[in-house]
């Protein structure tokens, strides 16, 4: 089968590979009908998450139908229609039974590996290095779900592959975002980061009962969607004499946000010399991660407020003032998606015609495709807020 | 202090609920094995899971399904009550070094403790399991103890599961809690890859991409 692979920092490539098999009693296997890039694939094609090999396959939004299943699943058949949760879960151990499926006591096999760096592992991740699992991705022809009738999602409605695809991980993911802002009717809530997962975010806030939501960017044609299909009041960062904090203290009767929401993660982009500052001390392994939306996120929120972090952070951050953080009481949230807790009502938000995911497509392409597409994005070239990828053509031309 | 607020605060001082009386004595922490002195390794492991202490003590009494669980194991065989024979290595390398010696069953208390030790082979080891109920309900706390003379053992579980004798321990009652619960053991091996360079070719058995892993599942066990 073709899947794309992960070759080294900034190297992507289509490679010829074996199709995945069986290997466990409780697997089975996908024949992928759509998978997607998302954001935090470009952490990877950035080279910032360690254990990264040479050969890796990506992609961890994928959708499909089953084409084997193992000797032990009960549920699944071949035929079902899936979306398939970015976290492996086996749910039958204490976390999964809390519902805290992203951080499941055994699904990765490399536990030792992340339990050196973090004390203890959360759940494995596919196609996201060898410290979360080293399972092969999901942007290939086929791909190996392990504990099949715990995660895929069955789809029995007819709704195209375009509108439920996202519940792979992003639609998930910004609604757990918003979830641990703790909205209360009428709040107000800021988003930093309009990509996919803070376009969630602020469209589950509304769900929530959000009064106002502002959203932080510097590329136009988001901003336009946060506006156009989120409603929500936009922030162009880049804009001459615009300073977040002064902007959402003015925005907020000068009292700042009463959640804060952090869906830019560790790559945060900053035109100031903190932000230089960061990047210097990034490409020379002193710190892994550039935190400058998790200071002014800090800095913004209401005293008593609640911080919400969907974004990714991968390792060791600098001059974060946690003295801040204690001073005004803040409340936080963060962590991997607990993808399937929230799927099926998700799912359902989508039945029922309240949201239709599909809006934030950008492009839609071929497997052959998916290389170049990676570094465009990265580039913030063509204006891209999300990839589709058909892996079964090689070109798809616009 | 207006009157009105030292009532408050009054009212919020005399409305917390009362601390419940200690029940019990506490505990004190004291360090399980850790250490490696006199040609001997001395190592344990924790767990907590979810199912009954009975059901974890016969699954471990089960000693000839252990290679079910267990990577390095290729068989064991019960040659009587307390005395079984086992056989290490690395099971898919049929021509791979193997390592044999005799256990006994020192003490065994059911739902609680089995303890053992090798009596003959080319090893020698001992060790013992504990299952306690967690007071919280919780699950039920597994706690393995072992001690390796330094030899062929800890050479084995190097060469074919490529871990430390500590780190066997870990994993080993890792798999364990991983068959328990789930009925199965992670894996990644045998799954696609792209070309792995060299550097990714030597860091493959790291990655338990080419180690031996189990692949039984709990309607075996």
């Amino acid at each position: 089968m073709k899947a794309v692979c992960w070759m080294g920092k900034s190297k992507a490539e289509v490679h010829t590979v074996p199709d995945p098999q069986i290997i466990n009693p409780h697997d089975c296997v996908i024949k992928v009908t759509r998978t997607a890039i998302c954001g935090s694939d470009l952490h990877l094609f950035d080279g910032y998450i360690p254990t990264m090999e040479s050969g890796d396959i990506l992609g961890h939004e994928f959708m499909g139908i089953v084409e084997e299943v193992g000797p032990a699943v009960k549920k699944l058949k071949r035929g079902d229609r899936v979306v398939v949760p970015f976290t492996i879960a086996c749910g039958s151990c204490a976390f999964c039974s809390k519902n805290l499926w992203s951080l499941c006591d055994n699904s990765n096999p490399n536990a030792h590996i992340a339990e050196e760096m973090y004390g203890y592992s959360g759940s494995a991740l596919y196609g996201y290095s060898h410290m979360y699992g080293g399972y092969a991705g999901g942007q290939s022809q086929y791909v190996r779900v392990p504990f099949a009738d715990v995660g895929p999602l069955v789809i029995e409605s007819a709704l195209p592959d375009e509108k439920v695809l996202f519940l792979s991980d992003i639609y998930p993911t910004g609604y757990q975002g918003a979830a641990n802002a703790h909205i209360e009717p009428g709040d107000t809530v800021a988003v930093w980061g309009c990509g996919p997962v803070g376009l969630f975010a602020i469209a589950s806030a509304n769900m929530l009962g959000a009064g106002k939501v502002i959203a932080i960017d510097r590329f136009p044609e988001r901003l336009k969607l946060a506006r156009e299909y989120c409603g929500a009041t936009t922030i162009d960062y880049s804009e001459d004499d615009v300073l977040v904090v002064e902007a959402l203290r003015d925005l907020t009767g000068g009292m700042g946000p009463d959640s804060c929401i952090d869906a830019v993660g560790m790559e945060a982009h900053s035109g100031t010399a903190l932000g230089a500052y960061d990047s210097v001390k990034q490409a020379l392994m002193m710190e892994t991660d550039r935190p400058f939306v998790l200071r002014q996120a800090i800095q913004s929120v209401r005293k008593g407020g609640t911080l919400s972090i969907p974004g990714v952070y991968g390792g060791v951050l600098d001059k974060i003032n946690f003295g801040a953080a204690f001073g005004k009481g803040l409340k936080m949230g963060m962590g991997q998606t607990d993808m399937h807790k929230y799927m099926k009502p998700l799912l359902e938000t989508i039945e029922q015609g309240r949201i239709d995911p599909s809006f934030m497509i950008s492009h839609r392409i071929g497997i052959e495709q998916a290389p170049d597409m990676y570094k465009t994005w990265r580039d913030k070239q063509d204006q891209v807020t999300k990839i589709v990828i058909d892996p079964w053509q090689d070109v798809i031309t616009a | 202090m207006s009157e009105k607020v030292a009532e408050a605060v009054n009212t919020a001082r005399t409305s917390f609920t009362p601390l419940p009386e200690a029940k019990q004595v506490g505990d004190h922490y004291v360090a399980l094995p850790n250490k490696s002195e006199d040609g001997w390794v001395h190592a344990h492991a924790r767990q907590t899971i979810q199912a009954e202490p009975q059901a974890l003590y016969a699954m471990w009494s089960d000693v000839e399904k252990f290679p079910l669980w267990q990577e390095q194991v290729v068989s064991v065989t019960r040659t009587g009550a307390k005395t079984s024979h086992w056989v290490m290595g690395d099971p898919e390398d049929e021509k791979g070094t193997r390592v044999e010696f005799d256990s006994e069953i020192t003490e065994d208390v059911p739902a609680s403790k089995i303890a053992w030790a090798t009596t003959a082979g080319e090893v020698e080891q001992h060790g013992e399991v504990h299952f306690a109920a967690r007071r919280d309900g919780r699950g039920t706390v597994v706690t393995l103890i072992q001690h390796f003379k330094i030899g062929k053992l800890a050479n084995m579980a190097a060469g074919v599961a490529k871990r430390s004798p500590k780190q066997t321990v870990i994993e080993d009652l890792r798999h364990f809690k991983q068959m328990a619960e789930a009925g199965e053991i992670p894996s990644v091996k045998g799954q696609p890859h792209g070309p792995r360079g060299i550097s990714g070719g030597v860091k493959e058995w790291m990655y338990g991409e080419t180690n031996a892993t189990p692949v039984g599942s709990s309607e075996q066990v």
